[in-house]
């Protein structure tokens, strides 16, 4: 059973297509991350995903649900966070969580209980009086996913969770994240930017770029795309080739160094040391070079997927000027 | 219900949490009263078209319902701020009835907004001779007043795409519509065209109402009139905004 089905997604801003004819399935209990730059179509997707916004064309369902046709009931089975911040400043940590409760029907102990579990999940219980425009940005991040969680969605739609966030807050996030799938067997559909958050969370990510999905599938089958891991070695004496069935090809460099590409590194990498304990062979250095993610969009897309982390809070800083 | 409940209950929390702000809020209303109202009270010291009350007694209660209306209309359009920072969302994506969380949204912010005007309206006490007895039924006169245009805020703000839109209404719609209201000087000795345009403006009839009942000046229409249209306006334009928000989309 697929928790999300999108088939030949169109979203039409005006002429201009933001969403171009996407198609994908998320497994239950997945976690699926939508990777691409700036104004790639990523919210818009999650919009129509979240019933906020209509399709021009195709199909979207999740939860089973059809997403136009039964906006209503998808929205009691899906939780949310935001790319921009959605939590009431002028309101405490607990009231952010109280109304949030009622606005989908829960209330009394019930409630309460749930709350205090949440807020110390996200570590945020200590501060559950203060009022959120105090909080710091990770602080507010880690309220908003407690609040999502709150009316036990089925799926969990995260756009840009850990946009803007320090190294520490992100990681944070990331345990977040892979507690909530562990312990829930929630659905999580979420957008990114950085790489490492896809590679670290998803079990299965899409590249998508200029509202089309260039590339699909789990980290490593993409990273396969642009070829295989790399590793150089170095050796006392006279360097020879290593044979072994898990050996891709092998070359000895001008330098000295023999460079070896195989499938996977990590199971590699033991083999390699095995062998040459074997034929008497001393090594002195290893380095292996694996292809990322980025070398993927490169390879796809002849650019790089840049961090506008800066440009992000620019935005910020002029919205909260609005603000006042 | 819940949602309602839920929904009015956020409005007064953020009230009672932004004291500076509502304070602010308050200062404007006040500046009216003693610097217009009290130097135009000695320019009119013998009119008599004020209805046999001083100048400064006549203004207050047009200064109440002025307030009420400020608060009520801003407040109103600010859903667009919502929609601009999130809660908005936040509601939309919601299973509850959407409905039913305007509803809740605009009712807050009607108590809130009355509120407002009865502060005012207790300063002015200091200054003015108005009738303590009409203080409560004013307060009914302000809230259907601040029903009408917190709902007329939200439909106009589902329509408005952008703050550029938004500071453009507040600045065609605000001044004239105090202005054409009789609350700082009286409708009948307006010109046959302004006195047209506030026939039709509704917070005429709230000021007129609260004229009325604070004080008992007899006002251009009968009470029983002021009540009904403000009733109706009040009815009228919260079933619009509750449509309009249930259709309202995020592009
Ligand atoms: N309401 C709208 N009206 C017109 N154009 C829009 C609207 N919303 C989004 N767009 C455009 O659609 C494109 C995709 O936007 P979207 O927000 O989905 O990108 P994104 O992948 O989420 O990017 P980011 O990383 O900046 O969040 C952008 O070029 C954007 O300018
Ligand atoms: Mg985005």
């Amino acid at each position: 059973m697929y928790a999300i089905k999108v088939e030949n997604l169109v979203k039409k801003f005006g002429n201009f297509r933001a969403v171009n004819g996407i198609s994908f399935k998320v497994k239950k209990g997945e976690i699926f991350a939508f990777l691409g730059p700036n104004g790639a179509g990523k919210t818009t997707t999650v919009h129509i995903l979240t019933t906020l916004l209509k399709p021009t064309e195709g199909k979207a369902e999740v939860a089973g649900l059809d997403v136009v046709r039964e906006a209503k009931e998808v929205r009691k089975k899906i939780g949310i966070v935001f790319q921009d911040p959605s939590i009431d400043r002028d309101l405490t940590a607990y009231e952010n969580m109280l109304i949030h409760g009622g606005v989908y029907g829960l209330s009394g102990a019930k409630l309460r209980e749930k709350i205090e579990g949440l807020l110390k999940f996200v570590e945020l219980w200590d501060f559950k009086d203060k009022l959120v425009k105090h909080f710091s940005g990770g602080m507010q991040r880690r309220l908003e996913i407690a609040r999502s969680l709150l009316h036990e969605p089925e799926v969990l739609f995260l756009d840009e969770p850990t946009l803007g966030l320090d190294p520490q807050t992100r990681d944070h996030v990331w345990s977040y994240i892979e507690t909530m799938r562990e312990e829930h067997d929630m659905t999580i559909f979420l957008t990114t930017h950085y790489m490492e958050e896809a590679e670290k969370l998803a079990d299965k990510i899409a590249i998508i770029d200029h509202g089309k999905i260039i590339a699909e599938g789990s980290c490593e089958k993409l990273k396969r795309m642009v070829g295989n891991d790399v590793i150089y070695i170095k050796v006392e004496n006279c360097a020879e080739c290593f044979k072994g069935e898990f050996i891709r090809s092998c070359k000895v460099l001008q330098d000295g160094r023999i460079r070896i590409a195989v499938e996977n590194t990590a199971e590699a990498l033991p083999k390699i040391f095995e062998l040459a304990k074997e034929n008497g062979v001393k090594i002195i250095e290893a380095t292996y070079h694996q292809p990322t993610l980025n070398d993927v969009f490169l390879h796809l897309t002849g650019r790089e997927i840049r961090d506008e982390g800066g440009e992000f809070f620019r935005k910020a800083i002029a919205r909260a000027r609005m603000r006042r | 219900m819940r949602a309602f409940a839920v929904m009015v209950y956020r409005q007064l929390k953020r009230f009672s949490r932004a004291r500076s702000r509502v304070a602010g809020m308050i200062i404007n209303p006040l500046i009216w009263m003693i610097f217009f109202g009290v130097g135009w009270s000695g320019v009119f010291k013998d009119a008599k078209i004020f209805g046999g009350i001083d100048y400064l007694t006549y203004l207050a209660p047009g200064i109440f319902a002025m307030t009420v209306f400020n608060q009520s209309f801003i407040s109103g359009v600010s859903v667009i701020w919502d929609r601009e920072f999130g809660f908005l969302k936040e509601v939309l994506v919601a299973p509850a009835s959407r409905k039913e969380t305007i509803a809740g949204r605009i009712i807050g912010d009607s108590v809130v907004a009355t509120v407002q005007g009865l502060v005012i309206l207790l300063l002015t006490l200091l200054l003015t001779e108005l009738r303590v007895a009409g203080i409560l039924p004013a307060l009914g006169v302000g809230l259907l007043l601040a029903v009408a245009f917190s709902s007329f805020g939200v439909s106009l703000a589902t329509k408005i795409q952008s703050m550029e839109g938004f500071q453009m209404i507040m600045a065609v719609l605000m001044l004239p519509i105090i202005f054409l209201s009789g609350a700082i000087y009286p409708v009948s000795t307006m010109p046959w065209w302004m006195r047209l345009l506030a026939y039709i403006n509704p917070l005429t009839y709230a000021v007129d109402g609260a004229r009325n009942m604070l004080t008992g000046v007899e006002g251009i229409f009968p009470l029983s009139t002021d009540l009904a249209v403000l009733g109706f306006l009040a009815l009228a334009f919260l079933g619009i905004a509750m449509f309009a928000f249930e259709r309202s989309t995020i592009e």
